[in-house]
């Protein structure tokens, strides 16, 4: 059995956004820090959270080309080389 | 316009006037004098103040629905996008797996039946073969009884659970959702499901979820009964794609697109067909008028006055 080195393409290309996404996630690091010492339970970071998440979603979603067994292949090529 | 005209004053008045005594003063004298005429201009003030403070308070509401309309999910190229584009009939075969082995066992498909898997994802015989491992109860027969048979072309795919109560019963008081039509039951339906299957997350920090839920943000509420079904290699592939958790929700997405909408590309043939047709069409019709018409719309009258 040759050795597979099975790569999520969803995952990787997550990953390889987060250089377009920093400033989003700067601004939630921050605000982790900021709610850090809070104790009532009703401070929490769900925008910033989104805000970050809907950047590296765009990115990820205009970076695919139609992923299907040629891009995993692809992928799967990318990797072992 | 009467009314204008007094705010124009009362503005002049409070521009030239030294100290805020009063401009008050002298906008509740003029108020007092123009009463009449004044009312309707103190009074479109007063429901432009009532507009504004109304507007301050809608935003402080709006930005607490983030979560509750859950992570607006982005939009993927699926391959049978395009207006002339099919389905990939290979990728709804391997989701028809994937809903077997992963699905199945909570979320049932009580409108497809194995006949209509026949011509899509596989033959008649495959068909036939994978129904005739069910036991399908049926009856009742000569004696009166009801009795169990294996499965045929013509029944309906397995329901994990026997009534909507016995599946909130097993699920923690969760219904999972018949996923017959789900690509068209949910807003965005095709990826909203991806999105939802592949996003699992550690939850933002501050919120906690409770125990028997999981954090999902493209879920309304952010917290879901299920949990992360997809993982790699979960389910090996009959034809050796590697099964990662996007080809798997890839693939599944694939397959429910085809329940919820099997026709989708009997019609797109035919609404290509036949927009090119009627605009065709159009393009006569317009002419015949126009041609028809045109009788009338050159005809010169000539009125003719008495000396």
């Amino acid at each position: 059995m040759a050795e597979e080195e099975v790569v999520d393409p969803k995952k990787y290309l997550e990953e390889s956004c987060k250089p377009k996404c920093v400033k989003p996630l700067l601004e939630y690091q921050a605000c982790v820090k900021r709610i850090q010492g809070d104790d009532s339970g009703h401070k929490h970071c769900t925008g910033q959270y989104f805000d970050y998440w809907s950047c590296i979603d765009k990115c990820v979603s205009s970076f695919d080309f139609p992923f299907s067994v040629h891009f995993v292949i692809f992928l799967y090529v990318m990797i072992l080389r | 316009m009467v009314g204008g005209g007094v705010i124009q004053q009362i503005l002049r008045r409070k521009l030239h006037s030294q100290s805020l005594a009063t401009p008050v003063l002298s906008w509740f004298a003029s108020k007092k004098v123009n009463e009449d005429a004044g009312s309707s201009g103190v009074r479109a003030l007063a429901l432009l103040g009532a507009g504004v403070t109304g507007l301050f308070s809608f935003s402080t509401v709006a930005s607490a629905d983030e979560a509750e309309h859950g992570l607006a999910c982005p939009d993927y190229p699926w391959p049978h996008d395009g207006i002339l584009s099919s389905y990939d009939h290979a990728s709804i075969r391997r989701g028809h797996q994937v809903y077997q082995q992963v699905c199945a066992s909570c979320h049932s498909m009580s409108l497809i039946s194995y006949r209509d898997l026949v011509g899509v994802a596989y033959t008649e015989e495959e068909a036939k073969a994978m129904a005739a491992e069910i036991e399908v109860v049926d009856g009742p027969n000569d004696e009166g009884e009801m009795f169990t048979r294996p499965g045929k072309l013509s029944d309906r795919l397995p329901q994990p659970y026997a009534n909507e109560s016995a599946a909130r019963f097993a699920n923690g008081g969760a219904y999972p959702p018949d996923l017959s039509l789900i690509t068209k039951a949910r807003h965005n339906g095709q990826n909203y499901v991806f999105a939802l299957l592949t996003g699992y997350r550690d939850p933002p920090a501050g919120i906690s979820i409770r125990e028997g839920l999981h954090y999902n943000p493209y879920f309304p509420g952010g917290a879901i009964a299920m949990p992360k079904m997809l993982n790699d290699e979960a389910v090996e592939y009959e034809d050796g794609v590697p099964a990662t958790e996007a080809q798997m929700g890839k693939d599944v997405v694939s397959f429910l697109s085809w329940a919820a909408e099997p026709e989708m590309e009997e019609r797109k043939l035919m609404g290509f067909k036949w927009i090119f047709l009627l605009s065709l069409a159009l393009l006569q019709a317009a002419y015949y008028r126009r041609l028809k018409w045109s009788v009338l719309k050159s005809r010169k009258l000539v009125l003719d006055v008495v000396n």
